[in-house]
């Protein structure tokens, strides 16, 4: 074990990350078992399930990397699912009621999804209340705000063929009769430009040493308020970015929904070596995690369950996964 | 005085890497104030503990009442009648006096709580104890003193033969402290048996009929207090010989430029009226007892802080600091007596601690410069003499004096001027001290300013070429390194107003 | 030398300090919001009105009185939301869907809180878990379990007319046509006995010195783990009764439902003065800001304005509480 352990490779990816990818195969093969037998004549292993994880993962993945940054700093955001939500009910509401062009309307969800970052990240940083209750606020706002927008109304967002449908190849193109899941692509990209912000530059630097002692930081001369807020609004940010690739996913939002998939986001962050105490992160553990997230939801769906045991399923998985990492915490003092 | 109530022998008791009980005796009699007194870290509180079934001692006897005993946890001890009435205070604000006098062991009527019994026998415990405290009034709403008093109620409603004050009059004022003594004396004449933890050598000599006297973990010397002088007791407190020569003249020029002038510094309760000056190239010791404010003042100095008034030039010119990034821009640095909470970020790597506090140096456009990074963090693990297997090693696998050398890089890569080392060596082990030692002589050497906080005689009288003494929050004392011996600071260390 | 830390005339008041400032004034702010909405709104003023304000009240006083005791633990419960409507969900489907007797159906709902508010209480004080992790989690679970025990399907327990719909009448009892809410009553009650169970119990002091001073409070030989148990257990039990206060006032419960009103009851018991932080709080200052929730809720459509904005004003009067508590706290810190 040790001896895996210290392999050149395995060190390069990590160990838990490793881990992690093994079980998605594992999971996956499951699937693959499990679903003609819950239900005949029905096959897991298809391009089109692989290419409908994916998707899932694309706008999941977005929520959980900007999640990842807010509970590095031992922070929590429960806004994200409705902001993502918000974002997209704003956005989509200006481009088929009003007729704005379409590049405004992707860069509004942005903007909402970094407005809400803003708020949580300065009531949480300057006003001094605790992060779950603040952005649990911020999730009611979000909903009242998106369904105000709308004025309750849903919002369909238009068609591959319909004009102004060009945002949905953002997640997957169509080349040759095979579509090409280039979200994934973008994603891994956000991901890659996610972890150099935290392990290269100064923001994230500060991030993860907050999250670790927050004192320590400040007493070293650091302005530990602004690169808390930092992390709140990259949260946002992405929630914003998330929002295009839910409605590139599924074209159609309600008012008033959104927070299933602030587990779903917290799950994937901690499943992948974040820890909730703040103070560690791993954008690629997360990643994989989103990715576990996504298939567990297909293979749920796939074996013809509803939903409802994915809510089961990630509660179960956050507890214990933060049970462990408690108990190593304990165990290490 | 009457008899022998409790009689601890030969006490021992290990830490890893600390001897901090050897072979300490005390003896208390019923009807007695015993004082227990010693310096900072001389083993009163743990023996206290071990008294109490906090700690269990590795070798000794304790005998109460006759019997051979060893309680395994504080509740036992209260009891047999044994309490504790602690410096920082086990009060829960929210509930009133006498639900906190009885909290665990309510009266009770039926299933209810009989809070009118409750405050009737609380009200009963004040009359005797001449109190005037309203029982049905919230805790957190009384002053230290009246909270401190409620302390001692409680411990009294436990029918206690063996009442341990630790150090109950640092929060006091003059009067509250009167009211304390009176009932201190009450309870002496009801054959109690009280050990009293102080540092204030007027107090000692007021209220107690006998004192024993620890230092380094071991017993001194037990004297009756009437027939004692305040000098006598002092003696024995410091009388340790100092291994390492003491400085005996400062190498500081007398006409070198004052870099850190602070002036009527007032911060909270712990910290009143501080004016000093630092030159350039000396090292300020800063002595005084536990509680003094010292901490208090360089952490209002720092920005960490509050402060309510006060001035601070910085080589001359008049600055503002409001926040540690103040402090930090203007030259100064602070090395933390609690390095674990306020020093390092222990599961981050040395170099990635070293840069902390200049970040802004290290970046290569907007990216951070690991090279330039692990370089300077190296450079400064060299001069250190830091032992680590590398720069990228997480500080929480170094020792302490190697973490600290860690804190003392993050501000030499700063560049910082003034360096704030509040308890450089506290839980360091010996061989690390005197490396930490030579590196601040070189610091100074270099042209550094050193205000060194330190709990140790022997490290102040070591290092410091001037000594500033203070004294629940006030400056008791300034002494030249020349004029500084342990008795003179101790003399002021204990000067209260 | 004072005894006390400096107050003004007004604070100082002994009656004042007897109730508490924050529940005057808020007590004063709920009276001027109906004052001004029955004077803006005819609808307001009229009797299935205010017979529906109260309909939204009974639940909503059940949870956040639950609430109160977690929230005094310095701990949290954001299970109850989600977790009254499945509880409710549960027993409305063994009556309506398999016949079982309604007395059955009432009791199951009343087990299912227990249990989920033992399995909460076990998390935080045994696994050692943030108590607002934990109770998110569980809140995901209930939420499926909902769904899944009816099988996705929408539940309406037995209406008034139903031979079954005795349960309705606990909570409104028709009488000459006219609806009597004597759900009151049940609140009132539950209230008194809450109240004697905080105040006056061993149990509920130590729930309060918990959250005043954890470690000073273990340290007076009190098992510490037990009795935030207990918080959690009791705030379960009271979601086991909203449930059937909510399936006796509305209609139809769909599934997964119920996320967002733990966020009504925690903003009651904080705006009646109940600390976030723990150690302070009532049942009667909780009691206070449910009246003032389920006003706030039901006068904003009188005034025109659309449900919707009833989230947002929610959240913002949440920051708000919350807010007021933070600077309470420092202050006191100081």
């Amino acid at each position: 074990m040790e001896k895996i352990k210290q392999n050149a490779i395995v060190k390069k990816i990590g160990f838990n990350r490793l881990v992690l990818i093994g079980v998605w195969i594992l999971l996956y093969i499951l699937f693959a078992i499990l679903t003609p037998v819950m239900k005949p004549n029905t096959s897991f292993v298809s391009y089109s399930r692989i290419l409908s994880i994916m998707q899932y993962a694309c706008f999941m993945g977005f929520l959980s990397l900007g999640v990842t940054f807010v509970i590095a700093t031992g922070g929590i955001d429960f806004s994200i699912g409705p902001v993502m939500f918000c974002a997209a009910l704003m956005g989509g509401y200006q481009l088929t009621s009003r007729g704005w062009p379409l590049a405004a309307c992707l860069l509004i969800c942005v903007l909402v999804g970094t407005a809400f970052g803003i708020l949580n990240g300065l009531l949480v940083t300057y006003g001094g209340l605790p992060s779950f209750i603040t952005s649990m606020a911020s999730m009611m706002i979000a909903k009242g705000v998106g369904s105000v927008f709308t004025k309750t109304q849903s919002v369909s967002w238009p068609q591959s063929t319909a004009p102004g449908g060009w945002y949905r190849n953002l997640l997957s193109i169509k080349a040759g009769g095979v579509d090409l899941p280039i979200g994934l692509l973008i994603l891994f990209a956000g991901a890659a430009i996610c972890a150099v912000i935290l392990n290269k530059t100064k923001a994230g630097r500060y991030i993860l040493c907050i999250g670790s002692n927050r004192e320590a930081v400040r007493l070293s001369g650091v302005n530990t308020k602004k690169w808390e807020t930092l992390a709140y609004i990259l949260c946002g940010m992405l929630a914003g970015l998330a929002a295009i690739f839910y409605v590139a996913k599924n074209t159609t939002v309600q008012p008033g929904l959104g927070d299933t998939f602030n587990n779903d986001a917290i799950a994937g962050c901690v499943m992948g070596g974040t820890s909730m105490a703040g103070g560690s992160a791993s954008i690629g553990g997360t990643l994989i995690g989103v990715l576990i997230i996504a298939l567990l939801q297909e293979g749920i769906l796939a074996m013809g369950y509803q939903s409802h045991y994915q809510y089961i399923i990630t509660g179960i998985i956050v507890l214990v996964v933060v049970y462990v990492d408690l108990r190593g915490r304990r165990r290490r003092n | 005085m009457g008899d022998v109530i409790l009689t601890m022998k030969g006490i021992d008791k290990s830490f890893p890497g600390v001897h901090a009980l050897d072979h300490v005796d005390l003896e208390l009699r019923k009807g007695e104030v015993h004082a227990l007194m010693g310096e900072n870290g001389a083993g009163k509180s743990t023996l206290m503990k071990v008294l109490t079934g906090i700690y269990h001692k590795d070798s000794g006897t304790i005998t109460y009442e006759g019997r051979e005993v060893e309680f395994s946890n504080p509740r036992e001890a209260q009891d047999a009648g044994i309490v504790i009435v602690h410096q920082e205070l086990n009060m829960l604000g929210h509930l009133t006096v006498a639900q906190n006098i009885f909290i665990g062991r309510e009266y009770m009527k039926g299933k209810l709580i009989d809070d009118k019994k409750m405050n009737e026998e609380a009200r009963k415990l004040f009359d005797q104890l001449g109190i005037d405290i309203d029982p049905t009034e919230t805790m957190s709403r009384l002053t230290v003193g009246k909270q401190q008093m409620c302390e001692i109620a409680k411990a009294i409603s436990h029918e206690a033969k063996v009442i341990v004050f630790d150090e109950p009059s640092a929060a006091l004022t003059e009067a509250e402290i009167e009211e304390l003594f009176k009932i201190i004396r009450d309870l002496r004449n009801k054959q109690m048996g009280i050990i009293y933890i102080s540092h204030r050598m007027d107090e000692i000599k007021v209220i107690t009929d006998r004192v024993t006297v620890m230092r380094d973990g071991g017993y001194v010397g037990t004297l009756i207090t009437k027939d004692c002088t305040k000098d006598d007791i002092i003696n024995m407190m410091v009388g340790r010989v100092i291994y390492e020569d003491p400085k005996t003249e400062s190498a500081v020029a007398k006409d070198a430029p004052v870099v850190l002038k602070v002036e009527h510094l007032n911060a909270g309760r712990m910290v009143k009226d501080v004016s000093f000056e630092l030159r350039k190239g000396e090292i300020l010791g800063f002595s005084g007892l536990m509680g003094a404010g010292r901490t208090e003042t360089m952490r209002a100095l720092f920005g960490a802080d509050p402060k309510q008034s006060g001035d601070i030039y910085v080589n001359g010119e008049k600055i503002e600091i409001r926040t540690p990034q103040d402090a930090v821009q203007h030259g100064i640095g602070y090395l933390s007596e609690d390095r674990k909470r306020y020093g390092i970020v222990v599961d981050k790597s040395v170099a990635e601690n070293s840069t902390m506090a200049s970040l802004e140096n290290y970046m290569k456009g907007m990216f951070i410069d690991k090279k330039k990074e692990n370089d300077v963090a190296q450079k400064y693990v060299e001069l250190l003499r830091t032992k680590t297997p590398g720069v990228d090693q997480l500080v929480v696998n170094l020792s302490g004096g190697n973490q600290q050398k860690v804190v003392i890089a993050k501000w030499l890569v700063r560049n910082c001027d003034i360096l704030i080392f509040d308890e450089p060596t506290r839980g360091i082990d010996v061989g690390a001290k005197s490396e930490i030692y030579q590196l601040m002589n070189e610091l100074v050497e270099e042209g550094k300013s050193i205000i060194m906080v330190s709990s140790e005689m022997t490290e102040i009288l070591r290092m410091s070429d001037r000594i500033v003494v203070m004294c629940e929050g006030r400056k008791t004392g300034e002494l030249g390194i020349e004029e500084a011996t342990q008795e003179r600071i101790m003399h002021a260390a204990t000067l209260r107003e | 030398m004072t005894d006390k830390k400096k107050g003004n005339a007004f604070t100082d008041n002994p009656l004042v300090r007897a109730v508490g400032l924050q529940k005057i004034v808020v007590l004063l702010v709920l009276l001027l919001m109906i004052i001004f909405f029955a004077a803006v709104s005819k609808t307001f003023r009229q009797y299935p009105t205010i017979l529906g304000i109260l309909d939204g009240t009974y639940y909503l006083a059940f949870l956040a009185m639950g609430v109160t005791f977690c929230l005094i633990t310095g701990g949290v419960d954001l299970s109850i939301g989600t977790g009254m409507f499945c509880y409710a969900l549960a027993g409305g489907f063994l009556i309506t869907h398999k016949d079982m007797p309604v007395i059955v159906g009432i009791l199951v709902t009343l087990l299912c809180g227990l249990v989920m508010g033992t399995i909460n209480g076990l998390i935080v004080s045994r696994g050692g878990h943030a108590p607002f992790l934990a109770t998110l989690c569980t809140m995901m679970i209930v939420r499926g379990l909902g769904a899944i025990i009816t099988g996705g399907a929408s539940i309406t327990w037995p209406s008034h007319s139903s031979p079954n719909g005795w349960t309705r009448m606990l909570f409104k009892l028709p009488v000459d046509r006219t609806m009597y809410p004597v759900g009151i009553i049940w609140v009132i009650l539950a209230a008194i006995l809450l109240s004697i169970f905080l105040n006056k119990t061993r149990p509920g002091r130590y729930i309060i010195a918990i959250g005043s001073n954890k470690e000073a409070t273990r340290l007076s030989g009190i098992n510490v783990a037990n009795y935030q148990m207990l918080a959690y257990i009791i705030s379960g039990f009271c979601t086991g009764l909203a449930a059937l206060a909510y399936s006796s006032a509305y209609q139809s419960m769909a599934p997964s439902g119920g996320g967002g009103i733990e966020l009504n009851a925690i903003g009651a018991a904080i705006i009646g003065g109940t600390s976030m932080s723990g150690g302070s709080g009532s049942i009667a200052g909780t009691i206070i800001g449910v009246c003032f929730m389920s006003v706030l809720q039901s006068g904003l459509p009188m005034i025109d304005l659309q449900a919707n904005y009833q989230q947002i004003i929610i959240g913002i009067v949440l920051i708000v509480a919350v807010y007021i508590d933070v600077l309470k706290n420092r202050k006191l810190a100081r």
